[in-house]
């Protein structure tokens, strides 16, 4: 059984197993009423069978067939009512699941929430993890359900022969036992290998075009396009033909189902006729035989749906390599204006191995305090801001806020510090609800105040819902320097002392940039603030300058100083002038 | 119900009669391996012994493995058809896709194309293996076992026929009825499958926020809320299922009831009854399956359309004019060409007249039209206007393989392919020496780079390997265009504007030296670049508005001036 990967996946799972003995109820009826269902159909052929042969003696009065009828009728009546209960309880079960299935893995993710972004890349884990969703669901729906819903017609039928005749109950055990479980295993083992070998094949292929049509503009003005063209069909060419070797076998398998199926209907032909035979009017006979066809759409889909289960594993590995959402709740520290942050020989490195980021580094922010932050990206700018909000722990040193560290805050920093960062996120929502982000109790005319002071009361005014015009996805109404107003204004609303700019604004031209520039620092006046940047347009209007190389201050004083002493600084200046 | 589009592919015909042959004897088989299972339980009822009934039952056997057999070759028939044919959608696709471009992938995104190429093609392949088995098993099996019927029982073969359309019909209504529901709930569907994706996008500015733990109840609850109105759409949607298995069963059930009360009177005999009963629920079974499957095609079909609609895009025009290298005495001029973006925003005429190694920087604020005008220059877009004149000859588009061969462009975020760092800078030469890719790393200022690198220049970069910065990748770019001598053509756009300005004044010193020699169009919005061109366009609002050397348009003031000290007055 260690061959099979599912089974070896499921040992140590927090995604399917625990949600099974969830609404325990509503499963165990969902797979009753799958048994019931084919219960229906086999029982109308049996009936159906007995009734036409009953019939066929000529009973003289038609009440002797008359439980047959009644049964025939209700068995035609009772199929398809429920399988239509058993598909609603069953995908209504499993909805059920997923809504707490998607729960859970927000919560898996919120712990490193500030990371996201940069931890998984955005695209590629959303999409995979929307696909292992979908996988998981049917995993339930097209694997677990009818497998048990097979076995317990499994059951059934080895107990009721088996209750007639001892031997034929055995060879039914036997029969059904390979078509419930020997083949579908079989084929997992045998298309295990091809299936590992057509998931990387296509990843390849994935990657690889990926690659190549972002790179499309190189591609074509090389004009050696037919190249890749090429190169492309050759790798494709391997992954048909390993898919071809798969078909191949499922044909066989298919076929060798549909001989066991011919045996157990033999093997019931000589059994009935052994066994209730040899006289005229032996009625059960056709009964029994009849009602193994209806069986076959049990049984034929079981050995595909075992196979898929290969690829669902991969799904269930990375959500069970998701950490564990935490629980504990911290008592966060009070303090009071105003508020002092002190940075005392911090040193900071992401893991034991790698090189510091943050080294040594000492720095004191008076209240109020303008700072901006210059360096080369990967001076370790960003890591600071981390490091400053509490969401990284130091590696040695302190940062506190009133002498409280400030890891120890947890949400509750959102109180204190405030971040606008390069790329801020507008969800699909209104803008009124977008806004409200930063106080959930503001009033309408709260938010109209300070949309107002960010400069774009003009233009929701003229939007044709105002406030609550949905903003589309990824907030395409909006350009860039809007956005960033937009996100302004969340900060606003939240009145927190402390604001961090992580470089919000780059990609800007220098006249929106400068009007941006202008509006931050006028609306965030009085405020903490600290402002990441990586070129000095505006920077006049802080109190300070720092540069950060190598985890280190290299250069530190007002602005008006550096101007005056510092000849990088000069050059820089007059560079990012146009001058 | 079938897809018309399906019988313009290549070879559909000869699969339809082959198929068609497969199946007329797969329904001989199917009624060989009813009449015999009567025969044979008819007489076992009788009274008859096994041992003398043996003829019937290896009949019997052998009808039904036959019949498995032919499904077994259709399958394989069917199989290589579809693969044949995706194969060669996806081949035409690809070669479509390099000829359209770029164009084609900004229009439609680099993920759907991918997906579409893979997994949409895969899905079509599918969808042909399904539809074309489905649909004509549909047509032949059911009308040559409804004969059959007829014959063993004539009121049996016309209740079997009545059913047929009433189940059709019943389908038809419950499915538009479903149609209609699903479309209704649509919009609400989007809404609520993309809050999770939404919320998860955003999960750090919720944190920021300190929201982020709250938010997951409303994950929770919105997730519900998808679930209940998924049901009620499934609700009905299934009631198209329930219908076809209600009818089908039921109709059996009455069949068996009614066979059952004439054998009783002795109007019937019991090996016809036991003949209908066993073709009773074969008849059904082509449109159960088709029905089933149905659903699981409607992607495929999507696919299907998606790609052919690709496909018929319509190749932009390439003129065929001689163009040859790139001199110092060549010219380009631009007389009133105009684009219009299918949005609505659009380059006015402009006029340019370029020449020889000339430097020209191109300014204006983001939205100005300096990216539109770069890609026409480029060839990557097509003028809806205007006339261009290049080397003497008049041509309608830049879309030249002869110019487009001279063109080194720089954009933004060069592509850094997923390979060695050595194929990644002479991907434009890569015939050149080791001696000369070692010089554009040493002028270029990879040196650092490649001495940081476990392997060296055959070191992996790119996406699913170590990244590199913004500053690295424009080096990398910058090499390309130092070992291709034969290019004469520099187009930058935007390079440096996400760089900091110490790297960006760093890539300035290794960028002047590689200009000369080439014409250079630099679009840009960081304004010391200027110094360094020999002449200036300035873009605003989709028009040029000024043009000139840097000296001229700084006499005069104008939007250059403003652009230059409007940005710098606070400091003064």
């Amino acid at each position: 059984m260690n061959k099979i990967p599912l089974l070896k996946a499921l040992r140590h799972d927090r995604w399917v197993r625990p949600f099974l003995k969830k609404y325990r109820w509503t499963l165990t009826l969902a797979i009753m009423l799958g048994i019931l269902t084919f219960v229906c159909a086999g029982g109308l052929m049996f009936t159906a069978g007995y009734l036409i042969s009953k019939c066929a003696t000529m009973p003289f009065n038609i009440l002797l067939v008359y439980v047959p009828i009644v049964l025939t009728r209700a068995f035609g009546i009772f199929r398809p009512v429920f399988h239509y209960a058993e598909r609603l309880t069953s995908h209504n079960w499993v909805f059920k699941m997923t809504s707490m299935f998607r729960k859970k893995l927000y919560d898996s993710l919120e712990k490193d929430a500030v990371f996201f972004n940069s931890k998984y890349r955005i695209g590629d884990i959303l999409g995979l993890l929307s696909e292992d969703v979908a996988h998981i669901q049917n995993l339930y729906l097209r694997t677990i359900f009818p497998m048990l819903v097979a076995c317990g017609l499994y059951l059934i039928i080895v107990i009721a022969l088996g209750a007639l005749t001892p031997w034929m109950g055995l060879l039914m055990l036997i029969l059904f036992g390979l078509i419930i479980f020997g083949i579908p295993v079989w084929s997992i083992l045998v298309n295990g290998a091809r299936q590992e070998q057509e998931k990387q094949a296509t990843n390849r292929l994935y990657s690889d075009l990926t690659d190549n049509v972002m790179g499309i503009t190189d591609w074509v003005l090389s004009g050696n396009s037919a190249k890749y063209i090429q190169r492309h069909d050759v790798d494709e060419k391997k992954l048909l033909s390993s898919q071809k070797s798969m078909h191949r076998f499922n044909n066989l398998r298919d076929f060798v189902l549909q001989m066991m199926i011919l045996l157990i209907v033999i093997s019931l032909v000589v059994w009935g006729s052994a066994h209730f035979g040899g006289h005229w009017g032996a009625n059960w006979i056709a009964a029994f035989v009849l009602c193994v066809f209806p069986l076959d759409e049990a049984l034929a889909g079981l050995p595909a749906a075992a196979q898929q289960t290969n690829v669902y594993t991969d799904s269930l590995n990375r959500l069970n390599s998701l950490p564990e959402p935490s629980t504990a709740v911290k008592k966060s520290p009070q303090i009071n204006a105003p508020y002092q942050i002190n940075v005392d020989n911090l040193s900071f490195k992401y893991s034991a191995k790698s090189k510091l980021i943050i080294d040594n580094l000492n720095l004191h922010i008076k209240p109020g305090e303008k700072l901006a932050i210059l360096g080369r990206s990967g001076a370790g700018k960003s890591t600071l801001a981390s490091l400053i909000r509490g969401d990284l722990k130091p590696t040695a040193g302190k940062i506190t806020i009133n002498n409280e560290e400030t890891d120890q805050f947890g949400d509750q920093i959102a109180d204190y510090i405030g971040v606008v960062h390069q790329s801020p996120y507008l969800f699909n929502t209104t803008v009124l609800n977008n806004i409200r982000l930063g106080n959930e109790n503001a009033t309408e005319d709260d938010v109209w105040d300070v949309l107002k002071r960010v400069g774009l009361e003009q233009k929701i005014r003229q939007l044709p819902e105002g406030l609550n015009t949905k903003i589309g996805e990824a907030g395409l109404i909006f350009s860039g320097g809007e956005r960033h107003r937009l996100s302004l204004a969340r900060i606003l609303l939240k009145n927190v002392p402390i604001v961090i700019l992580d470089e919000p604004t780059v990609g800007l031209d220098p006249l929106t940039e400068q009007q941006v520039i202008d509006t931050f620092m006028n609306e965030l006046a009085g405020k903490t603030l600290i402002w990441i940047t990586h070129h000095l347009q505006g920077i006049d209007a802080m109190n300070r300058v720092i540069f950060l190389e190598n985890g280190k201050i290299t250069m530190s004083g007002t602005p008006q100083e550096l101007w005056k002493n510092n000849t990088h600084y000069q050059k820089l200046k007059k560079a990012d002038q146009g001058l | 119900m079938i897809d018309r589009l399906l019988f313009t592919l290549k070879g559909s015909k000869q699969i339809m009669i082959k198929l068609v042959g497969f199946y007329v004897l797969q329904a001989f088989l199917i009624i060989g391996q009813a009449i015999s299972l009567a025969l044979l339980l008819t007489n076992l009822w009788s009274g008859h012994s096994l041992i003398h009934e043996w003829t019937w039952l290896a009949t019997f056997i052998a009808c039904f493995t036959g019949r498995h057999i032919i499904n077994w070759l259709d399958t394989i028939l069917l199989d290589n058809y579809a693969r044949k044919t995706a194969q060669s959608l996806r081949q035409q696709l690809l070669a479509k896709l390099f000829k359209l471009g770029p164009q084609l992938v900004q229009q439609q995104g680099t993920g759907n194309i991918v997906t579409l190429t893979l997994d949409g093609i895969s899905e079509v392949e599918n969808y042909i293996n399904l539809l074309f088995s489905k649909f004509v098993s549909m047509m032949i099996i059911p009308v040559m076992l409804l004969i059959v019927c007829f014959w063993l029982d004539w009121i049996s073969g016309l209740v079997m026929l009545l059913v047929y359309p009433l189940i059709i019909l019943f389908m038809i209504i419950l499915g538009y009825a479903a149609k209609a529901k699903a479309d209704r709930q649509y919009a609400s569907f989007q809404v609520l499958s993309n809050h999770f994706i939404d919320s998860l996008r955003g999960i750090d500015t919720l944190k920021y926020f300190g929201l982020s733990k709250k938010y997951s109840k409303s994950i929770f609850r919105s997730s519900e809320r998808f679930r209940k109105s998924t049901m009620s759409v499934i609700r009905v949607a299934m009631l198209s299922t329930f219908a076809l298995d209600f009818f089908t069963t039921l109709s059996i059930a009455v069949l068996a009831v009614f066979l059952g009360l004439r054998l009783i009177d002795g109007r019937l005999l019991l090996f016809p009854a036991l003949g209908i009963l066993i073709l009773a629920p074969e008849y059904f079974m082509p449109i159960r399956n088709f029905a089933n499957d149905y659903h699981a095609t409607l992607n495929g079909k999507n696919s299907f359309h998606a790609v052919e609609k690709i496909l018929q895009e319509e190749v932009p025009p390439e003129p065929h004019v001689d163009i040859k290298q790139w001199q110092a005495n060549s010219q380009l001029e631009l007389q009133n060409v105009e684009f219009q973006y299918e949005h609505g925003s659009k380059l006015a005429p402009v006029n340019l007249h370029l020449h020889g190694f000339q430097k020209v920087g191109i300014v204006g604020m983001s939205g100005a039209g300096k990216t539109t005008l770069i890609n026409l220059l480029g060839g990557f877009l097509q003028p809806t206007a205007g006339t261009i004149k290049i080397q003497g000859q008049s041509v309608k588009t830049l879309n030249i393989e002869d110019w487009q061969k001279q063109i080194i462009y720089i954009p933004q975020d060069p592509y850094i392919f997923d390979d060695t760092l050595r194929n990644n800078i002479s991907f434009y030469t890569p015939d050149v020496s080791q001696e000369q890719v070692n010089q554009a790393v040493e002028i270029m200022g990879l040196t650092s780079l490649v001495a940081e690198l476990p392997d060296g220049l055959d070191t992996m970069i790119g996406k699913g390997h170590r990244q590199l910065s913004g500053g690295q990748a424009q080096r990398i770019a910058l090499a390309r265009a130092f070992l291709d001598h034969s290019r004469r053509i520099l187009i930058l756009d935007e390079p440096t504007a996400h760089l900091d300005i110490e790297t960006e004044l760093e890539l300035k010193e290794r960028m002047i030296p590689i200009m000369k020699n080439h014409l250079v169009l630099f679009a840009t919005h960081r304004l010391h670049w200027m110094k360094q061109m020999d002449y200036v366009v300035v873009m605003k609002h989709g028009q040029v508005i000024e043009q000139g050397t840097y000296d001229q348009l700084m006499a005069k003031p104008g939007y250059f001036t403003d652009l230059v000290f409007d940005r710098s007055k606070e400091e003064k």
